[in-house]
């Protein structure tokens, strides 16, 4: 070992450390510059709130791209618990969103048993559950818009009360970001997690409870997704399955690669997720900042998907990629 | 008339110009030498039987001759010229064909298509412009199939075909490609054939020979094997490796099977005589009685006693490697059970074999042991039980602190990734793992493979430390000479049972008494 | 040699029972859901209209199957479908005789549509070989590239109908009984079935399912027939997103929503594992059949259409779990 490749690693692991918040900080100074008012104006709270949700969804997405896998289907996850709190929140008060989230997280367990006992591609098993939480959404709303009746203010603060011109939610999800972080890294089942995502049969020989961490990931996956959906009905007061929230996944996936999540699995820092998100939700922003019609948006989605994947992706020179 | 490329033997067995001309080739890796400047002439007409213990530089040899490796020294000449393969690929266009030892045949796919599908590089005429002619796939499929006495329909799915049945047409496949590319460029093939006959019964070897004969009026041959008394009967030469070097070339009239393994071993090794031999405690920590599982081992009774170290040797496919597993819950046993303080187990899975003490350091360490994207001191905190869920960096410190000044291993930066470390690093990083937790019983499966000599005395220093703080060890050894060096008992199995055992202090074995039992 | 002479003729027989058994099995559940719905709507299911219906809705996940299930042959997936429908199908519709009178570029329009989904396919194609990323998440970066572009093209106008209404009603005319659609449909499957019986490209295909590796080391260019593969199905996606337009006899950004599932499914229940190597255009054509009969039968039993993607979902987790049933073991990794 030279000094020198000891040097790369360590310049490696710095530009791993700080290369998503850099990307974030490109594009808002682009921002700025473009558009000067839009940092003095309303701007950083729009971002925020757009963000939240995009963030939740990621977090759940990077603990099940840690272990190697996908999940399709969080997405369509988080929207159904929003149109079952929409549903509940009326009648329930308090209790809907606890019962919600307890809904989808066993959603998410539900995936990962399936998966660890059927042992089928992760994203061909989240792909059928996608399909089923969008028959469960059309079903449950009969195709149409659902407002949350009364009892609104049990989940209105979230976005309603805002701290130093940022929703109250934002600093939330930022926190569990933080919890994360801290659960991956100081943990040993976080650390199991990771050894899943290098190396499976390395992590199952040296003991690690292999199935039970890939249904704690899948089981996270759904929570986070949940905690989505109840941020839609915070922002909206409505859920349908064609309404806001409707369009998470390839923005929520884009912001875990970009924030440095390997699809490959493994490597994933929830506290560079958050910048991930923010610069997904600076997307639309940005781009028409630089006179991209707004239409064109989903291009810009898939683009960044594909590239922050290539960009991430470690690959060996003969590996076989299906 | 279909062009297949086969020649009409040459009648009058004149030794013309060599197809293959080694000239004091070289290839090392870091600081091995795996090959060290060898030369060797192969002819026309001859088959060539290649010997040598794991690790003597055979199949890094076979490497070099089939474009995988590229040699670091030395010229190599095939049919009068020189070549330097650009890969596989351009070895095969060259004439140069292996048939491996695992099978690769698309099993979806008919026989005809899988003998014919490589050909159409080289002027096969069954696809035209992108379209297959299949009238033609099947006579040109036909034609290679009876060249080499096999009546197998050209039809039949290869799924459907029996294990030697898919090995015939795996020649078939090489020699047909093989014959063509090298009637394109002018010369003869060279087929190699790289121990096809350690998985075939008696009688299907026996069409194997017949193959091999009909191989040998087209072009040469080079054949790699363990079973010795095969080499004899069918090579007209063989040549033997030691530690990279070849160390005998001579033809088969007048050599014996003794003189072979004299060869392959060097000089005749008794067992280390050790100072104090460990007695055997009244009750072993781990016993296997009649453990079984089909196609791999059987009947196997096993003792493992604390402070002992346990060597199994045998050849590749004697069942060590699954007896390893089923000890450590990797894979299930059918038949028999075993025993761990004097209870049964049941359910036996790694996670309760850990639980219980028992630690394994599997062969393929980048697959199955290292976590190479993990620093080294997660590595060595990755055994889940007893741990406490919290994991203290300062405690991973102390710890990785520790075991890399134990083990001297270099460099002393424990939060590097693993994958960035030395091989021999590596595995000391992946036993201390397993050390830090006093294990009881170590099982381990070729713990030295791909060290150099430094890094391999260093990990058996541990596994003696380890043995002398009271493990009981079962070790999977890469050579006899280690077996002997370090096994307090030596248990020899050979086509999954236990045919012979001995106590290193009392037998005083050999590295021939050991052979003999293996093969 | 006597003795593999009897066992080379005993397997042979051996293996053309399990094949002929294998597409048996299919068949043989589509005709129960006939036999079950006819019983059970007797009035309404069973019926030379009905029957057009079936085939009319077939048509578009025939033409989408026979496109994916060669990229799954390979062991790959497509899951732009939707997006590159979306794209082609409003290219279609700007170039044909519309409401906002864009451009009326006569039958050209056909092959530029076709041309938009193949350049579509050859992108995901060329981006998953070169930067070598899975072609799950290539595509599902496409399929988003897709739906930017159908939405791009669509702008702040309104509704671009087709006026040409021959045309529009060409895909639900029949002709014997059987509606255009499908005839069209059953040209494209008869295209995948020469591929993938006479050509190079369609054997490689096999072959590097079953095993690539070893499809590398016999010197086919794995690459080269990947792009072209994805290709053929982007192709297959704007064929379909044309006829999906002139069904809707409108352009729309969402003309293919739901097909990914059906389509999956149809190929998966058909007899094409995702891991590749088995299977082809056949098996998914029945594959289709099943899932259209079985939504008609339901829907006709009065089940919500809306459940439509949650079947299909169903489907397709049972349909790959049964493949993958055998395959599992103690220590399989699966991601």
């Amino acid at each position: 070992m030279t000094a020198i490749s000891i040097g790369a690693a360590r310049f490696g692991q710095m530009r791993h450390a700080l290369g998503p918040a850099a990307i974030f900080a490109g594009l808002l100074a682009l921002v700025a510059l473009a558009v000067p008012e839009f940092l003095g104006g309303g701007g950083p709270s729009i971002i925020a709130q757009q963000a939240t949700p995009i963030l939740l969804v990621a977090l759940g997405q990077c603990v099940v791209l840690q272990i190697g896998s996908i999940d399709l289907s969080n997405a369509a996850t988080g929207l159904f618990c929003a149109i079952l709190s929409a549903l509940t929140l009326g009648p329930l008060g308090v209790a809907s969103p606890l019962l919600c989230l307890a809904v989808v997280t066993l959603i998410g367990v539900g995936n990962g048993l399936v998966l660890v006992y059927t042992q089928i591609p992760s994203f061909a098993l989240t792909l059928g559950t996608l399909g089923v939480m969008q028959a469960a959404s059309l079903v449950v709303t009969g195709s149409n818009v659902v407002y949350v009746m009364d009892n609104m203010d049990v989940v209105a603060w979230l976005f309603a009360v805002q701290v130093w011109t940022l929703p109250v939610a934002f600093y939330i999800a930022v926190l569990l970001a933080v919890a994360l972080w801290a659960f991956l890294r100081f943990t040993a089942s976080g650390q199991g997690l990771s050894a899943i995502g290098y190396n499976e049969r390395a992590a199952a020989l040296s003991g690690q409870p292999v199935r039970a961490l890939k249904v704690l990931a899948f089981g996270l996956s759904g929570f986070f997704a949940g905690l989505a959906g109840l941020c839609v009905i915070s922002i909206s007061g409505a859920a349908s399955s064609i309404g806001l929230g409707s369009d998470l996944l390839v923005p929520s996936i884009a912001a875990a690669l970009v924030g440095g999540t390997a699809i490959t699995g493994g490597l994933c820092n929830p506290v560079n997720v958050v910048f991930g998100a923010m610069f997904v939700a600076l997307i639309p922003v940005g781009s028409a900042a630089v006179g991209v019609d707004p239409q064109a948006q989903s291009i810009v989605y898939g683009g960044v998907l594909v590239v922050a994947v290539a960009a991430t992706m470690s690959r060996s020179r003969n590996a076989i990629v299906k | 008339m279909i062009q297949t490329g086969i020649v009409a033997p040459d009648a009058s067995r004149v030794k013309a110009a060599p197809i293959l001309r080694l000239d004091a080739i070289s290839k090392t890796f870091g600081t091995v030498a795996a090959v060290k400047s060898l030369s060797l002439s192969i002819s026309r007409h001859e088959v060539v039987g290649l010997i040598g213990e794991n690790g003597a530089g055979k199949s890094t040899l076979l490497k070099m001759l089939t474009g995988v490796h590229l040699p670091d020294q030395g010229r190599m000449e095939l049919n009068g010229r020189a070549v330097a393969f650009r890969g596989p690929l351009d070895a095969t266009a060259q004439g140069v064909g292996i048939v491996h030892q695992e099978q690769s045949l698309f099993t979806n796919l008919s026989v005809a298509e899988n003998i014919v599908m490589g050909a159409v590089r080289a002027g096969s005429q069954a696809v035209r412009g992108g379209i297959y002619r299949w009238s033609t796939v099947r006579r040109e499929a036909s034609e290679v199939l009876a060249r080499i006495g096999s009546d197998i329909p050209p039809d039949t799915p290869v799924s459907d075909l029996s294990f030697a049945e898919r090995q015939m047409v795996e020649i078939a496949r090489t020699i047909h490609l093989a014959c063509q590319s090298a009637a394109a460029q002018g010369g003869a093939p060279l087929v190699i054939l790289d121990e096809p006959t350690s998985v075939l019964e008696k009688a299907e070897t026996e069409v194997l020979e017949a193959e091999i004969a009909r191989l040998r009026e087209i072009g040469s041959v080079i054949f790699v094997s363990h079973r010795l008394e095969e080499v004899l009967r069918i090579c007209d030469r063989i040549v033997v490796m030691r530690h990279g070097e070849l160390v005998a070339d001579r033809p088969v009239a007048g050599v014996t099977e003794a003189d072979l393994y004299r060869l392959m071993i060097g000089k005749d090794r008794h067992a280390r005589i050790r100072d104090v031999a460990p007695a055997v405690t009244s009750r072993p920590v781990l016993s296997a009685s009649g453990l079984g599982r089909p196609g791999h081992f059987r009947d196997v009774d096993l003792d493992l006693h604390a402070g002992r170290i346990t060597a199994v040797v045998g050849t590749f496919g004697a069942g060590r490697e699954a007896l390893v597993r089923s000890l450590f819950g990797v894979e299930g046993h059918d038949r028999g059970r075993m025993i761990l303080d004097g209870k049964p187990v049941t359910d036996w899975t790694p996670r309760k074999a850990i639980a219980a003490g028992l630690a394994y350091l599997p062969a393929e360490r980048g697959v199955e042991s290292a976590v190479g994207g993990l620093s080294a001191a997660r590595n060595l905190t990755l055994v889940p039980h007893e741990a406490p869920w919290w994991l203290s960096p300062a405690r991973r410190k102390a710890l990785a602190g520790a075991w890399f000044e134990r083990l001297d291993i270099r460099p002393r930066l424990p939060e590097l990734p693993l994958e960035r470390f030395s091989g021999g690093n590596q595995q000391k990083v992946v036993l201390a793992k397993w050390l830090a937790r006093n294990p009881r019983v170590l099982l381990l499966d070729h713990p030295l493979r791909g060290l150099d000599p430094g890094a391999g005395a260093a990990v058996n220093a541990c596994i003696r430390a380890a043995c002398a703080e009271g493990a009981a060890v079962l070790l999977l050894a890469d050579t006899l000479e280690e077996a002997l060096d370090l096994g307090h008992e030596i248990v020899v199995m050979r086509d999954g049972g236990i045919s012979a055992r001995f106590d290193t202090a009392t037998d005083d074995p050999t590295t021939l008494d050991l052979l003999e039992k293996m093969v | 040699m006597t003795t593999l002479t009897g066992t080379g003729g005993a397997t042979t027989k051996r293996g053309a029972a399990t094949k002929w058994r294998g597409g048996l099995a299919e068949v043989v559940i589509l005709l129960g859901l006939v036999a079950v719905f006819s019983i059970l709507n007797p009035t309404h299911f069973p019926t030379l209209t009905n029957l057009a219906t079936i085939l009319n809705t077939a048509s578009i996940p025939v033409i989408l199957g026979v496109g994916a299930s060669a990229v799954v042959l390979t062991g790959r997936i497509d899951l732009s479908v939707e997006g590159v429908m979306g794209a082609a199908g409003m290219t279609f519709v700007l170039l044909s005789a519309n409401s906002r009178e864009t451009a009326d570029i006569g039958w050209l329009a056909w092959p530029a549509a076709l041309a938009v989904g193949a350049a579509l396919g050859a992108l995901t194609g060329a981006i998953h070989v070169l930067a070598k990323v899975p072609s799950f998440i290539v595509s599902l970066g496409i399929w988003y590239v897709g739906l930017g572009i159908a939405a791009v093209l669509f702008g702040y106008e309104m509704i671009p109908f087709l006026t040409n209404e021959s045309a529009v009603a060409w895909p639900t005319a029949t002709l014997a009984g059987i509606p255009n659609s499908f005839l069209l449909a059953l040209c494209v499957a008869a295209l995948g079935v020469l591929i993938e019986r006479m050509t190079r490209l369609g054997r490689a295909a096999y072959a590097i399912g079953n095993n690539e590796a070893v499809a590398r080391m016999t010197g086919i260019p794995v690459s080269t027939f990947v792009v072209i593969l994805f290709a053929f199905a982007g192709a297959c996606s704007g064929l379909a997103g044309v006829v999906g337009s002139l069904a809707l006899g409108a352009g729309a950004a969402n003309v293919g929503v739901g097909m990914l599932f059906l389509t999956l499914a149809a190929i998966v229940i058909g007899g094409t594992p995702l891991g590749g190597g088995r299977g082809g255009t056949l098996r998914t054509v029945t594959g289709v059949l099943i899932l259209s009969t079985l939504y008609n039968g339901l829907i006709l039993a009065g089940v919500d259409p809306s459940i439509q993607s949650g079947v299909s979902g169903l489907v397709l987790v049972a349909a790959v779990v049964a493949a993958g049933w055998s395959q599992r073991e103690r220590l399989r990794v699966f991601k």
